[in-house]
């Protein structure tokens, strides 16, 4: 092997590691940063077999039960349940809700679970033009014979 | 009757658009002058009929004539006359309208221009602009015309404009972004031309180079208005969200960038001449791609109009067409490119591989992000989204190494660099910039790690600039004599590069030491955030033309004396049933302080977000500075083509001009 | 030929990226199969919307090809489609609207039952009346079970009561022409079938 070669052989090896590292640390980073979609029923049961742990950040669509908002008297710190065809979960929020933000209305939010059945959020999403729900939420709950936010209630333990 | 001629004109531009891609192309293949010589007169027709086209569209909006059904779903009585206007490119149809009307304007320009370019060259570009217009035009008048009737039965007032979208800044963000994005479609036909006819010599270099600046300083201002819109407009204060449709202006841009650097490398050095085609044709396909994402219906909402999936399917076709055919076009004729020029591991030409790699693997961050939840959801994976945290991740470790490059990259010699005395300069540099941003960091009240990296890395290029400047004008004896010696292009270097630091500094600051707060708040109530003392004087209810709300008065206090009267409004858009925040900024230097208006609470108490957002102008000011390089850069006398061409008309392009005013330039750079 | 390949890869990169764009195209929600398709109508119980003391059930779409058609007065998207409807409800569509008033939400401007009643009358008398009677959905439940999303939307109901299409979106004479028309030439000529086998 002559020198040239042997140059050319080191400089492309090095090239092929640094774009190794580099795919790597991409998909690393990547694999921390995907927020998964569940409502609140996959949460509780189970998404295709796999519940997500404690701990997880995650994105979460279902109606607002009506009647479950609690607001501080004396910060912004809020509590909602959220439901879509069987179990509720529940929801805290530290901060100003959007402005469509409404009881019985399908909202987004993403955060971290906490406990088996509690979120807290880092964000809380609504959207309210002639959409009343968000897409991926009526693509979960499209055609089940859902628990209706206003009767939810009755199901809690 | 306009509405019906605005049509017919379109149609018109499309005949001439098929002329122009037929003629001047055959011409150029056969040799025959009488044939390439009508892309010029061609160019000018499709443009004087897309901008009647465009005026009859703007005239339905000015007159409220909601029987065309593009107004109708844009456009209200109620909406003052700047509005009605700007509402022509506030929806899908109309802002395609304004697509094509800025490409005629490209196309002419280049047809004006380019009288030193050698006319079968200038004929296949036009030639390859007609082709890619034809697409356009089809697109536009088989899938969304604007100009399409709601008769008999029309509504007697439009649906109104998005209020997003009445503001300022979103009055000329997107004709800027578009100037951007179509502004490498001619770029991308002087590759194009270029494979065709087998010559992607140095010259083709130079000639892309000024249009390619153009293009990427109408993006980058394009981008920084729309972050700046965003900061101001969603009420989140925020300046970047990594969403979909900034990603898709995003990625033109670094593709941009990664081009500039490297037609330099080509038209300099005669080398990487393959990679400059394919980041040419891919800037291009980048923009054609955004719009495709923003336009096809993958993003926008369901029940709007655009619940037609031809459209997305035509645009796909479209990109097939032009991306999949220039692709294939590079594939074939790529090899047989063979780059001369020799250079060693230690020269410019290697700072600047390393520019475009990270560049490039900047753009696959932002594509794989974008596109990997629809990937994902399609593979039957579920759905997801890409968390602001890891584009945030990714952009800082690219960015250490980019910067790392940038200040040594000027520095550099072509060819080889004496490693010692790079050693030195960098070294001093390094030492400046980490003691500087030690004795800033420490000095401050609370110490971040970002801030301080932030810091270093532009005081980095700061020293490493003013050493490069001093490098250059340090042979010719005299400072001043020397720095009149440099070249407005170089200028346009520095302050391009000094732009980015300032930017940096702008991010690192913002990111770092941002403070917030959401409160709750009664009239009366006062809260303290970062040594500023806000106080809520009352809530009143409000009335504009066309939305009612309510609008907080509050009164902020520093050292015991009033500072600033802000009014945050909270505004409730009556006939589009939406709410807008409209946030209410003290502007400064070094600081920003922000306040918008939350949702109303019980006991006559709102909720309330306050920020001071530190250095956050640094970052538009930043971009602004880039932009300013890149219009110093296209006044350098090298890159005039046409002296004639240009008195005949300075109004439309402006930066083509300053040039005279430059006085005497004579070439220092290498 | 290996350089070739190299020199290809952007291409196939790109024709990579364009198979998973032409599948989200088609995946669009607008696009997207309701598994309410070929089920029956969930049951309901409803009141109309310009008079409370009739109630409507299931059995409304006995026997009979109809569209149910969801819309609001604050739907902009469904002013539009009035006009056409009203011309498809000429030519012998039943259309049943199903109802859901946004102003009766406090927050956003509270409106009164008889305000709203008279918006419906004003806007069916300025665009055309389509419906046959409307199903006033005002907690969404029903709505909820047949999968909307939004307004307007539009289904089309099989005379066993059967969902047989699911439209997001404006009705216009494209759609029509292209979604509804076939399935719905196919059931009135089943059901003229029928009555003549039954004579």
């Amino acid at each position: 092997m002559n020198p040239r070669r042997k140059q050319r052989l080191l400089a492309v090896s090095a090239v092929l590691v640094v774009v190794a590292g580099a795919i790597g640390l991409m998909l690393y980073a990547l694999g921390q940063n995907i927020d998964l979609f569940y409502t609140p029923s996959e949460i509780v049961q189970g998404k295709k077999g796999v519940k997500p742990q404690v701990g997880q950040r995650l994105r979460v669509g279902g109606m607002v039960v009506e009647g479950s908002v609690r607001r501080d008297p004396d910060s912004l710190a809020v509590n909602f349940d959220l439901v879509d065809t069987g179990p509720m979960i529940t929801v805290s929020y530290q901060g100003i809700l959007p402005d469509l933000f409404r009881e019985g209305q399908g909202i987004v939010a993403t955060g971290y679970l906490t406990q088996a059945k509690h979120i807290e959020a880092e964000e809380v999403l609504a959207k309210h033009d002639e959409e009343y729900m968000p897409p991926e939420l009526a693509e979960a709950m499209k055609g089940i014979k859902h628990v209706k936010p206003s009767e939810a209630g009755y199901q809690k333990e | 009757m306009l509405a019906e001629l605005g049509h017919f004109s379109l149609v018109l531009a499309l005949l001439m658009a098929i002329l122009l891609a037929i003629y001047p192309l055959w011409g150029a293949q056969r040799g025959s002058a009488t044939l390439m010589a009508t892309a010029r007169p061609l160019a000018i027709g499709v443009f004087l009929f897309t901008a009647f086209a465009y005026f009859c569209l703007s005239w339905a909006f000015f007159e409220n004539d909601f029987t065309v059904a593009y107004v109708a779903h844009n456009s209200n009585t109620l909406l003052p006359w700047y509005y009605r206007l700007t509402a022509v490119w506030g929806g899908h149809e109309g802002s395609f309208l304004l697509w094509v009307l800025i490409f005629s304007v490209w196309t002419v320009a280049v047809a004006v221009f380019s009288s030193s370019i050698p006319r079968e060259f200038l004929a296949r570009v036009l030639g390859i602009l007609g082709l890619v217009g034809v697409g356009f035009y089809l697109y536009m008048l088989l899938a969304s015309n604007p100009f399409e009737r709601l008769l008999p039965f029309f509504p007697v007032d439009g649906r109104d404009l998005n209020p997003l979208l009445q503001d300022f800044g979103m009055i000329i963000h997107p004709p800027l972004l578009y100037m951007g994005y179509v502004g490498f479609s001619v770029v991308f036909a002087f590759a194009i031309a270029a494979l065709i006819a087998g010559r992607l010599d140095s010259t083709w270099a130079r000639w892309s180079r000024p249009w390619t600046l153009a293009a990427w300083i109408f993006l980058t201002l394009g981008i920084a208005l729309g972050s700046w819109w965003a900061y101001k407009e969603l009420g989140w204060g925020g300046w970047w969200f990594w969403d979909p449709v900034e990603n898709a202006s995003f990625m033109p841009w670094l593709v941009g960038t990664a081009l500039l650097h490297s037609l330099a490398v080509t038209e300099k050095r005669k080398v990487f001449k393959s990679w400059t085609v394919l980041l040419a044709i891919s800037a291009f396909c980048l923009s054609l791609l955004g719009t495709f994402l923003v336009r096809s219906g993958i993003l926008v909402s369901v029940h709007s109009f655009a619940s037609d999936p031809t459209r997305g399917l035509f645009i796909l076709a479209l990109l097939m067409l032009v991306i999949g055919g220039s692709l294939l076009l590079y594939a074939l004729r790529a090899p047989q490119l063979r780059s001369i020029g020799r250079y060693q591991l230690v020269s410019r030409e290697m700072m600047l591989i390393g520019n475009n790699i990270l560049l490039s693997a900047a753009t696959l961050v932002v594509l794989l992000g974008t596109l990997l939840p629809l990937v994902h959801k399609e593979l039957g994976l579920g759905s997801i989204s890409v968390g602001a945290p890891f584009f945030d991740q990714m952009f800082v470790y690219l960015t250490v190494p980019f910067v790392f490059l940038l200040a040594m990259g000027p520095l550099s010699r072509w060819k080889q660099q004496s490693t010692s005395a790079l050693g030195r300069h960098l070294l001093m540099a390094f030492g400046i910039s980490v003691s500087a941003a030690l004795l800033i960091g420490l000095g401050s009240d609370s110490f971040s790690y970002m801030a301080t990296l932030g810091l270093v890395l532009s005081i980095w290029i700061l020293v490493a600039t003013v050493q490069e400047v001093r490098q250059r004008i340090a042979g010719s004896g005299e400072m001043f004599a020397g720095i009149k010696q440099l070249t407005p292009s170089h200028w346009g270097m520095v302050l391009g590069h000094l732009g980015f630091a300032v930017m940096i500094i702008g991010i690192a600051m913002v990111t770092s030491y941002s403070q917030e707060r959401d409160v709750r708040m009664a009239p009366g109530d006062s809260i303290e955030l970062a040594g500023y003392t806000f106080q809520l004087q009352g809530v009143e209810p409000l009335r504009g033309p066309n939305y009612t709300g309510h609008v907080a008065i509050m009164d902020i206090y520093a050292n015991g004396k009033k500072l600033n009267h802000l009014e945050a409004e909270k505004r409730f858009y009556t006939v589009q049933r939406s709410v807008m925040t409209e946030a209410a900024i003290d502007v400064g230097l070094t600081r920003d302080l922000y306040v918008a208006l939350g949702e109303q609470l019980n006991n006559g108490a709102w909720a309330l977000r306050v920020y001071v957002k530190p250095f956050i102008r640094w970052i538009w000011a930043g971009a602004l500075l880039m932009a300013i390089g890149g219009c110093l850069s296209l006044s350098d006398k090298r890159y005039r083509m046409a002296k004639l061409a240009h008195k005949a008309s300075t109004s439309e392009k402006p930066q083509m001009g300053k040039a005279s005013a430059m006085g005497e330039i004579k070439r220092a750079d290498v | 030929m290996k350089k070739l390949s190299l020199f290809l890869l952007p291409l196939l990169l790109f024709l990579l990226v364009s198979v998973f764009l032409l599948q989200g195209l088609f995946s669009d929600p607008t696009e997207r199969k309701s598994s309410l398709l070929n089920r029956g109508v969930p049951d309901f119980s409803l009141p109309d919307v310009m008079n409370d003391s009739i109630v409507y059930g299931p059995e409304v779409f006995d026997n009979q090809i109809t569209l149910l058609n969801v819309w609001g007065t604050w739907c902009v998207t469904c002013a539009y489609e009035l006009p056409f409807l009203t011309q498809l409800r000429e030519q012998g569509v039943r259309i049943v609207g199903l109802y859901y008033e946004q102003d009766l939400d406090p927050d956003f401007g509270a409106k009164s039952l008889r305000q709203i009643r008279l918006d419906i009358d004003k806007k069916l008398g300025q665009l055309g009346n389509p419906y046959a009677f409307n199903i006033f959905d005002q907690q969404r439940s029903l709505s909820l079970d047949l999968g909307v999303t939004g307004a307007p939307e539009t289904f089309l109901i099989g005379p066993q009561g059967k969902v047989l299409l699911h439209h997001i979106g404006d009705v216009n004479e494209r759609v029509w022409q292209q979604k509804f028309e076939s399935v719905y030439q196919r059931l009135s000529g089943q059901a003229l079938n029928q009555q003549e086998s039954v004579r």
